[in-house]
């Protein structure tokens, strides 16, 4: 199937005719498949921007009419009046800010110990870093609780960033980067005097640029979505992330639908902005085997 | 680097180590242990905490025993256990469609010319125009006639407007989404594939609460849009079905059942064939018998429906319903399932794996075509002797991801859609429920996690054993 359009630049030959035509017909009848299913992709997105624009008493029966009779964009606003969400969305970005930046510093400088510097014990430790990533993230939440609540970080914006700040998985990413960068450059700079420090900032963090960027788009989307810790470490409503808030919003106003798909909709708003902007080098990272489990 | 003492290159590696070794010892690495430590005690917030001075106890595998085997086990473990493995179910679906989608993608179906991109789309714009102006003039109610807010309409739910009101709208509705389908097919061809790919890609990208909330709205069995497209769909079957004798229904579904057995029969026959002449291996063999299944279960489940539908025809009259009654979803123990699933292959389909299987494609060597094309392959042909055998080691990452990722997945959507009711609990909503929310009990529910382990590790060492057979050719 995939290079079934490879001919059709040629100038077909006589009594080829019937088959170019097949072949247009099967492009057209791709096409349209593409189409179709691109449709079913967006109309949940429409439907949600729908919603939110209807009035309270409209909603139940949009679907039976398509378009809503008057149009609301107020919901917008009490979204903002009824839960504290412009703090949810700082928030948010907060804690997805904090963790990102841990995480991508402390793992490009283990990666580097781990690529570029040979040590006794290199090896073995480094399988116990990939073995660990093997386990399950169940098994890791009770006692990871019970340290957190012990560590007096419930309810507070430590208890979320810290725990989270370093990554096997983001060591083992950023290293396979390293391990692509020629070993002589770094020899030439160790010839030259520099010192490890230097070589690491000056040498091999700019090669790795990629790769920073693949676990910084990564780590700030996996966080910004990310629902189970803040869930149960958090009980202030002013520490509310993005998503806890949505829930909160649901369970005390779920009837209050346009503003709910409001609120929705402006959550999902940042992740397409990151995406479109920088679609490059998220779609690199996941061929790369960058799936963030 | 070999600069420098033993001594020394390990301090300077250790100096670049210590941030992240610490975080690993304190919050990987010694959790594990604690974990495994906690499930054999008795360690429960409720029980132990700074207003009691009771010990916590060691109690051996008691942890396991009760859920595992214990009185309670019939009511929570073993259902939940059977909650996850239904809704791993979409997995298998999921794979196939991004495959599916994936070939659609790597077909190379915009054109890649620009010229022929700009007279194409300049087709589709002028044809845009003509079916939007077209679809108006079919569907508008005219000018609004004077007295027409006295003609109300009688709908239900509807009730409160007049019916030149309700089709007014309905034109503009049926307007715009002749212009909206016109201005993604424009985007199709002047983006190409990018188009597709991005649109197909951002479901899993925004999967969380805020998308679990807006599909709990398109669920809503009253007011939600996919009852509201699925109603008159299946009232049209019911008319349709009702109307021709039962017997064509069920031997469309016999003559269905003997031709997918037949097409399998004969791809089976083809596989056995090679082997037997050394023309292929046994794995390339196993790999076309994994699709010929998949491809069974699906035509299987299609002859069930199309067999039963003069049955359920006539069981929904009985009821004096109008037609099928559709789906309640996510209010229906039947149905919450299915509707999670539905859900789940909605998100992932464009995802990460169809990322994965258009890099696995666009990395099929030409050469392998051209030889099938000397062959006279067909495009079947094509699919099945060179994409599939040469995708085996991207499906087998693939199965091996969704299988860790679905037995320990489900609790947002669950939590967000269901709070767990109908059938929905999921494993690691059992260990929130054990751990946070009822009696903190942070021993039992640790047992629980490492019952998930075991099952985890093992479905991956079958799954290792099983694929590095299929793609080791």
């Amino acid at each position: 199937m995939s290079n079934s359009g490879s001919t059709l630049t040629t100038t077909p030959h006589r009594g080829r005719t019937g088959e170019t035509i097949l072949r247009i017909t099967a492009r057209v009848v791709g096409f349209v498949i593409l189409v179709t299913l691109s449709v079913t992709f967006v109309v949940p997105f429409l439907w949600q921007v729908i919603l939110s624009l209807s009035s309270l008493a409209d909603v139940d029966r949009i679907a039976l009419l398509g378009v809503p009779p008057t149009v609301h964009p107020e919901s917008y606003v009490r979204v903002f009046e009824i839960v504290a969400y412009a703090k949810a969305f700082f928030n948010s970005f907060f804690i997805a800010g904090w963790v990102t930046l841990l995480q991508v510093v402390t793992s490009a400088m283990a990666a580097f110990a781990f690529s570029r510097l040979q040590w006794p014990g290199r090896d073995r430790l480094f399988l116990l870093y990939l073995a660990t990533m093997m386990i399950p993230g169940v098994v890791l939440m009770v006692p990871n609780f019970a340290l957190i609540l012990s560590l007096g970080l419930f309810n507070t914006y430590a208890g979320l960033i810290i725990p989270a700040a370093f990554s096997a998985y983001g060591t083992f990413l950023l290293r396979q980067f390293m391990l692509t960068i020629p070993s002589s450059l770094d020899e030439a700079a160790a010839i030259d005097g520099a010192g490890p420090v230097r070589i690491f900032l000056d040498v091999i963090l700019p090669l790795t640029r990629p790769g920073l960027i693949v676990l910084t788009i990564f780590t700030f989307l996996g966080n910004y979505n990310s629902f189970f810790w803040p869930l149960v470490l958090i009980k202030d409503e002013n520490l509310r992330t993005l998503p806890i808030a949505l829930r909160a919003f649901d369970t005390t106003y779920g009837t209050d639908t346009p503003a709910l798909m409001a609120a929705s909709l402006m959550a999902m708003i940042p992740p397409i902005i990151i995406f479109i902007l920088l679609q490059r080098y998220l779609v690199k990272g996941i061929q790369l085997g960058a799936v963030k489990g | 680097m070999t600069v420098g003492s033993t001594r020394s290159r390990l301090l300077f590696a250790l100096a670049f180590l210590l941030p992240n070794l610490l975080g690993f010892l304190v919050f990987t690495a010694g959790p594990v242990l604690a974990s495994f430590g906690m499930s054999l005690t008795d360690l429960s917030i409720a029980k132990h905490n700074f207003y009691s001075d009771e010990q916590v106890e060691f109690i051996g595998l008691e942890n396991y025993e009760n859920i595992l085997v214990g009185p309670e086990s019939q009511q929570f473990f073993w259902p939940y256990f059977g909650n996850t493995v239904f809704l791993m179910l979409g997995i298998p679906l999921g794979i196939a469609g991004s495959l599916a989608i994936s070939l659609l993608i790597t077909a190379k179906i915009p054109p890649t010319k620009t010229a022929n991109r700009g007279v194409l789309s300049a087709i589709v714009v002028v044809l845009t125009i003509v079916a939007a102006f077209a679809v108006w003039h079919a569907t508008q109610p005219g000018d609004r006639p004077p007295g027409e807010e006295l003609v109300l309409s009688v709908e239900s739910g509807l009730s409160d407007m007049s019916t030149w009101q309700v089709e007014r709208l309905r034109a503009v509705t049926a307007t715009l989404a002749t212009i909206g389908v016109g201005v993604l097919a424009i985007l199709g061809l002047t983006v190409g594939s990018l188009f597709f790919r991005t649109a197909f890609y951002l479901p899993s990208l925004l999967a969380g609460v805020p998308m679990f909330l807006l599909w709990k709205t398109l669920y809503r069995p009253d007011g939600g849009l996919i009852n509201a497209v699925l109603d008159p769909i299946i009232d049209g079957t019911h008319a349709v079905v009702t109307a021709t004798p039962a017997l064509l229904w069920q031997g469309l579904g016999v003559l269905l059942a003997l031709a997918s057995l037949g097409l399998a029969g004969r791809s089976v026959y083809t596989g056995v064939e090679r082997v037997i002449h050394r023309e292929a291996g046994a794995s390339s063999f196993v790999g076309r018998l994994v699709l010929v299944l998949t491809m069974l279960a699906i035509a299987g489940g299609l002859v069930l429906v199309i067999y039963h539908l003069p049955a359920s025809a006539a069981a929904a009259a009985a009821e004096g319903t109008q037609g099928f009654n559709p789906p309640e979803w996510l209010v229906s123990t039947t149905w919450a399932k299915p509707a999670l699933i539905v859900m789940g292959v909605w998100l992932g389909v464009g995802g990460a794996n169809m990322l994965l299987y258009i890099a696995g494609i666009s990395n099929i060597p030409p050469e392998l075509y051209e030889a099938a094309d000397i062959d006279g392959a067909n495009q079947w042909q094509r699919f099945i002797n060179v994409t599939w055998p040469q995708l085996a080691p991207t499906t087998f990452f693939i199965v091996i991801m969704s299988t860790i990722g679905g037995l320990q997945g489900g609790f947002e959507q669950a939590l967000i859609m269901t709070d767990g009711l109908y059938d929905t609990t999921v494993l690691t909503y059992y260990i929130y429920n054990l751990a946070f929310e009822d009696e903190f009990q942070l021993g039992l529910a640790s047992a629980v996690a490492w019952v998930m382990f075991a099952i985890i590790f093992t479905m991956t060492v079958i799954n290792y054993r099983f694929g590095s057979k299929l793609t080791n050719e």
